[in-house]
């Protein structure tokens, strides 16, 4: 998949030493879903978001979340047109193939809301009228850490709508050397190179559908799944849709990895983006640490 | 963690239920009041579950068991002893069932009624009874089931369905255990007599007394022949032989001077002289039946088989006579195996002390009688002629055979022979014996059944009481003991076709005589099922109740031509355990829905061996890591790893198709080459 | 049993059946033998024997292979009655230490009905439970809280003598399930709490105007009910909890370096009393233990969380 790993070349140069997240944000945009960014102020999260549509030649828009914000300024609004005496739809800026959704939890819960459905059904839906939304359609949400004063903190049924959640942290010292040399990253940005279009990455998320999964290979991911549903260290397990997400992104990741059939290691990768989101912890403590144990105590093949 | 139990309310009628049905057949054997004692405990049972009433207490029930104990003596005249026993059983079981409130009491209550099934089967011993008590049995376990069933919202009937299904699947075992576990001698010996009395032959033979028999149709024994069956005139069942004669009654004598031991001989005593002998003359005959009676009690020790009979049953015996005596009463139904050798009479000899018994006459008896053998013998120039003089008389003189002969007056001999001339068997039987000593040819009248009747299923010969027979045996020197049948001189029919035969030849017909001939008569329905009755019955008989030491032989060395403990413990072990361990082979199938593939195998084969090497590795790693973790530790072994699992991925993800055995081959090899590479 | 061979014991069973949070009771780890009542039964079969063999009695000999017969089939009924019941961790009742809390335990049956199974642990009064097919059944077991922390689930002896009574099955099950145990609640004058306008019997219920009222968030169960904004209820906005943004000096800290001087345990029953103190006036209090932060909220789910935090030091998870 030469396309691919050009897309992840060019926009690797923008988003310096982050290539296991680049790959993830790609596996969800080929697997169809939307991505949550979870990261403090500054840490390249509009970088990224911007640098993959630029690479992919997506529509873009950017939509700096408020707690004043209303759904109608992200759906759209019907207006009396006084010279065709008619309403017509002023479309919001949801109407684009690459949204980007900036801190998304300062918005009330009402306007997530909005948009989390607009998300789900793909289309808007205003004073009667449905308008699907374009495609391909990506929701690249940021969302500062839950601990912020003055937010509205995602609940966990809005937060399955994302396939995945990643968070880019801080760079290596070595990175922000680099990133501290280098020019204006908008400028950069700006001077990438597409590689496909927006027609293309639809195409590449079909061939994601025909990457073939053996019944060996469901049999771990429902395990897996079944594994978060006993485990009484979090509240509830993964639903039926976290799993399909699951085992959606583990074929975008093989896909990417140049494979048309998927392996425990995709799913494995994958894991902690889609599954970490979903799950809350009972009694407090890492959701992260306990994810990843699963897939230490989950076995792979099964055992006598 | 101790709990107080209550008697699940689901399980009362169970409980009810079994206790009358185990204790019923002990009811009609019982006496009168201990049916009183099981309404009455029935009865307060109902209205204290009902609580109208509370349990009677410890006094209250005392004083019934005092009770109980007291009318058992009065009814018995004892504590001890079978039936004592068994009633005192019976009033313990209905006393426990009242008093049940415990988990232990029904327990108890259980085993009580175990041994209630098994005291049943002692007195009773038909295909039915057992059936009986099989349905006794799932009552009691429907009652376990009940008792261990918790849930007070369960269904009765359920505990019944589960107790029915475990009896089912208990059944097959049972026949098996049956089959094989092998019959020990009994440890001490006991008899238990039902102390029944039935008609049958008595020891003595005076006249009319065959003729009284003649009017049951009982069973009296039925035989199974392996192989020829002789033909209805040939089926003399000799029972006992009578030399002593009063005037009116023959009766058994022993002759003078000869030893008990010396006349029976038993299978495990060193044979008499004459036995030696006889035993060599059967072997040189050809002719001989084999077969297999199952007499009914008789509480008689004599035994009926035709002559000369040999048996190797240890508790049978051999008389001088030719007959077959049992160590003991026959008070229950008893099997035996016979060889018949017709022809081996000829071997016996006669001592000069069983002549003069032979001969021996009371003084004043039969003047005119003594006068008309003396004269036969005057005229004939040997035995045999007097013989066949003797049975003309019989044919040509106006005699008469009948059910009903007129009382004979004073002298038995000479007022039948030359006054009545009606008589039954028992009358020409007697009078020629009489006629052959007075003309000086030792002889003796046996008494036995003649004849049979045939079931049609198997080919099996009932024999009845109505088939009752007397004739004589008569010494004829140089042939031995010569059976004469002077009835078949008056009425042949009765020989070779039965006694209805002959009654209808002489003009009487059974129903105005008021006789019972119920044997297979008529090709109607209730005929049929009375042929199919009996036959379940004798084979029930033959196969189960006679299936000793000797029979479980036979029939395993059918199955194993040598039949050694080794075999049986064998075939015991198979036929337990193989269908335990399919049972036990269908649960884990089932539990595992869909077993481990090869593949899945391969790979946990691999993962073991590298854990046994000494790598840890956690449950959840991929083919992928384990072959890196491979790698990292055995250098060595790293192209191996890789190509390993490079081919294990592509069998077990790629979902590509082709030779799945190939690869699997390949891959055992991949392993195979680890194997070694690890150390 | 003598001491080594019980520890050896120990070590076996738990070698044999190791503590998992869900236990499905498979052939590994079901023990059958017969009961008193079984040998009983088997002692009638034998006696039967005799009789039999002794009467020459055939059917008498049948009926005790039939008794056999029973109960060679009991056995694997039993067995299918017991094995394959499924166990897993319920939810736990935590409790003061010295008092007592309690576990729940699922019992779980996707095979087969289990008819009778009866779950004990030493202390306990055993407790007889049917699982139907299919459906899940919940008991819950005393356990006494000897000491503060995680009191782990003993080993709960699990048994069945279905169908006859003759043959019990039984497992010893452990499961990775623990009760908290809270400190014992000793009290003390001087409130380990600064940032308070006061030090102690402080009363910042949001109603004193020292907030600031910041939105509204969708009320979830826990939070204080002092705080729902009742008013948009009634016009059926649905139920919504007001959010303050308090000074920081309106906020209680209840704070382990606060409580000096004094043993561990002790320290931990101090800010247990004053965390039930402060939870009854309504007052909002964070906790900030070694190792742990709980930010300042009040309400049920903040008391629990903050005791059980209490509970599990110095480890949280």
């Amino acid at each position: 998949m030469q396309a691919l790993d050009k897309a992840l070349a060019q926009v690797g140069r923008v988003v310096l030493g982050k290539e296991e997240q680049l790959k993830l944000a790609l596996a969800c945009m080929l697997a169809r879903g939307h991505l949550l960014i979870e990261d403090l102020p500054g840490m390249g999260k509009t970088t990224l978001a911007h640098a993959l549509a630029r690479v992919f030649q997506l529509d873009y828009r950017r939509v700096q979340f408020t707690s004043d914000m209303l759904p109608a300024d992200i759906l759209g609004v019907s207006v009396f047109d006084p010279e065709t005496r008619q309403f017509s739809l002023r479309e919001g800026p949801v109407f684009t193939q690459l949204l980007l959704a900036d801190e998304i939890n300062r918005a009330t819960p009402k306007t997530q809301s909005a948009l989390l459905e607009a998300m789900e059904e793909r289309q808007v839906t205003l004073d009667g009228s449905t308008r699907p939304l374009p495609e391909p359609f990506f929701v690249v949400a940021t969302q500062n850490p839950v601990d912020q004063a003055g937010t509205f903190v995602l609940p966990e049924s809005q937060l399955d709508r994302f396939l995945m959640r990643i968070s880019l942290g801080y760079p290596s010292p070595e990175v922000e050397l680099d990133l501290l040399a280098g020019g204006d990253l908008r400028e950069q940005v700006r001077e990438l190179k597409a590689v496909i279009n927006g027609e293309g990455l639809v195409k590449l998320g079909r061939m994601v559908e025909t990457i073939r999964a053996t019944r060996e290979l469901l049999d771990y991911v429902q395990r897996l799944l079944e594994a978060t549903r006993e485990d009484d260290r979090f509240v509830a397990g993964l639903s039926p849709r976290a799993g399909l997400g699951l085992l959606r992104a583990a074929r975008a990741w093989a896909l990417i990895g140049g494979r048309d059939y998927v392996l425990p290691e995709d799913v494995q990768a994958v894991w902690p983006a889609v599954a970490e989101h979903r799950l809350t912890a009972r009694q407090g403590g890492s959701v992260a640490a306990m994810t990843q144990s699963l897939l230490q105590s989950v076995p792979v093949v099964r055992r006598a | 963690m101790a709990r107080i139990y209550q008697l699940p309310t689901h399980t009362r009628l169970w409980l009810t239920l079994a206790m009358l049905l185990c204790s019923l057949p002990q009811l009609f054997r019982g006496p009168l009041w201990q049916s009183g004692l099981l309404v009455l405990v029935v009865v307060i049972r109902m209205l204290v579950d009902r609580q109208r009433i509370g349990l009677p207490g410890r006094t209250a029930r005392t004083a019934l068991l005092l009770i109980t104990v007291a009318l058992t003596f009065y009814s018995f005249g004892r504590l001890y002893g079978p039936d004592a026993g068994v009633a005192l059983l019976v009033s313990l079981f209905a006393l426990k069932y009242l008093e049940v409130v415990k988990l232990r009491d029904a327990y108890v209550l259980m085993v009580l009624g175990y041994f209630v099934c098994a005291t049943s089967l002692l007195f009773y011993q038909g295909i039915l009874m057992f059936f009986y008590v099989l349905a006794c049995i799932t009552l009691l376990t429907a009652c376990l089931v009940g008792i261990n069933h918790s849930d007070t919202s369960a269904r009765a009937p359920q505990h019944l369905r589960t107790a029915a299904v475990m009896l089912m699947q208990a059944v097959p075992l049972m026949v098996v255990l049956f089959i094989l576990v092998p019959r020990v001698a009994p440890l001490w010996n006991m008899q238990i007599g039902s102390g029944q009395v039935k008609t049958g032959m008595s020891d003595t033979l005076s006249p009319g007394e065959v003729s009284s028999l003649s009017r049951s149709s009982e069973v009296a024994f039925r035989v199974a022949f392996e192989g020829d069956v002789p033909p209805m005139a040939q089926r003399y069942w000799r029972g006992l032989t009578l030399s002593t004669f009063d005037g009116r009654t023959w009766r058994q004598g022993l002759p003078a001077g000869m030893s008990a031991q010396d006349y029976l001989v038993g299978a495990n005593q060193t044979p008499p002289h004459w036995f030696s002998v006889l035993k060599k003359a059967a072997l040189q005959d050809a002719l001989h039946y084999q077969y297999r009676v199952v007499m009914e009690p008789s509480h008689r020790r004599w035994l009926y088989a035709m002559a000369v009979p040999f048996v190797t049953d240890p508790d049978l015996r051999m008389a001088r006579d030719f007959r077959l005596v049992a160590d003991s009463q026959v008070d229950q139904r008893l099997g035996y195996q016979v060889t018949s050798v017709p022809s081996a009479t000829g071997a016996m000899t006669l001592t000069p002390q069983e002549r003069q018994l032979m001969l021996t006459l009371p003084a004043s008896v039969g003047p005119r009688a003594r006068s008309l053998a003396m004269q036969w013998r005057r005229d004939a120039d040997s035995d045999s002629v007097v013989v066949q003089t003797a049975l003309h008389y019989f044919h040509n003189e106006p005699f008469y055979y009948t059910l009903n002969p007129p009382r004979l007056e004073q002298d038995s001999i000479d007022d039948f022979l030359f006054r009545s001339r009606r008589g039954f068997c028992e009358h020409f039987a007697s009078s020629f014996t009489f006629l052959m000593r007075a003309a000086g040819i030792p002889a003796r009248v046996v008494a036995g059944y003649q004849g049979g009747q045939l079931n049609p299923v198997d080919g099996h010969l009932v024999v009845r009481q109505y088939d009752a027979h007397a004739w004589s045996e008569v010494w004829l020197d140089g042939r031995g003991w010569v059976r004469v049948d002077p009835t078949a001189a008056v009425a042949p029919q009765r020989i070779e076709s039965g006694l209805q035969a002959a009654l209808d030849a002489q003009g009487n017909t059974a129903s105005n005589l008021g006789l019972d001939f119920s044997g297979f008569s008529g090709a109607s329905w209730f005929g049929q099922i009375k042929i199919w009755m009996d036959y379940v019955d004798f084979r029930w008989q033959t196969w189960v109740l006679d299936y000793d030491t000797g029979r479980q032989l036979a029939f395993l060395s059918r199955i194993f031509v040598s039949v050694t403990p080794m075999k049986i413990a064998l075939a015991l072990l198979v036929c337990l355990g193989l269908p335990l361990l399919l049972i036990l082979g269908w649960m884990l199938w089932r539990r595992e829905r869909h077993p481990l593939s090869q593949e899945e195998k391969e790979f946990n084969r691999l993962f073991r061996l590298v854990e046994r090497r000494g790598l840890t590795l956690a449950p959840g790693t991929t083919p992928r890591q384990l072959a890196e973790a491979i790698s990292d530790r055995w250098p060595k072994a790293a192209t191996q790893a890789l190509h390993w699992r490079q081919r294990y991925e592509r069998l077990m993800y790629s979902a590509l198709p082709g030779d799945k055995k190939k690869q699997l081959y390949h891959l055992r090899r991949l392993r195979n080459r680890l194997y070694k590479l690890l150390y | 049993m003598p001491g080594p061979l019980k520890r050896l014991y120990r070590r076996w069973l738990a070698r044999r059946l190791p503590p998992a949070r869900q236990i499905v009771l498979s052939q590994k780890r079901v023990f059958i033998f017969p009961t008193g009542y079984g040998f009983l039964y088997l002692l009638v079969a034998a006696l039967l024997f005799v009789g039999g063999i002794n009467y020459e009695n055939n059917l008498i000999l049948s009926l005790s292979f039939l008794l056999a017969s029973l109960f060679m089939v009991a056995i694997l009924h039993t067995f299918m009655n017991f094995s394959g019941l499924g166990l897993r961790n319920g939810t736990s009742e935590s409790g003061f230490s010295g008092g007592s809390g309690a576990l729940q335990v699922i019992l779980f049956a996707d095979q087969r009905t289990h008819h009778s199974v009866r779950l004990s642990w030493p202390g306990q009064s055993a407790q007889q439970v049917h699982v139907i097919k299919g459906e899940e059944c919940a008991v819950w077991l005393n356990l006494s809280l000897p000491h503060r922390g995680r009191i782990a689930a003993p080993r709960i002896r699990v048994e069945s003598r279905y169908p006859l009574g003759l043959l019990c099955a039984w497992s010893y099950v452990t499961l990775d399930h623990y009760c908290l145990a809270w400190p014992r609640p000793v009290a003390s004058d001087h409130c380990p709490a600064d940032g308070g306008e006061h030090q102690h019997s402080v009363a910042s219920s949001g109603q004193g105007g020292n907030e600031e009222f910041q939105g509204l968030r969708e009320y979830t169960p826990g939070d204080s009910l002092r705080k729902v904004d009742w008013k948009g209820y009634a016009r059926g906005r649905g139920l919504y909890t007001k959010v303050f943004a308090e000074p920081a000096g309106g906020r209680l800290w209840l704070r382990w370096s606060l409580v000096e001087g004094l043993p561990e345990e002790q320290r931990l029953s101090v800010l247990c009393y004053w965390t039930l103190a402060l939870d009854k006036e309504q007052a909002p209090y964070g906790l900030e233990l070694p190792g742990l932060t709980l930010a300042p909220d009040s309400g049920d789910v903040h008391r629990w969380r903050v005791l059980d935090a209490l509970a599990c030091y110095p480890e949280f998870d």
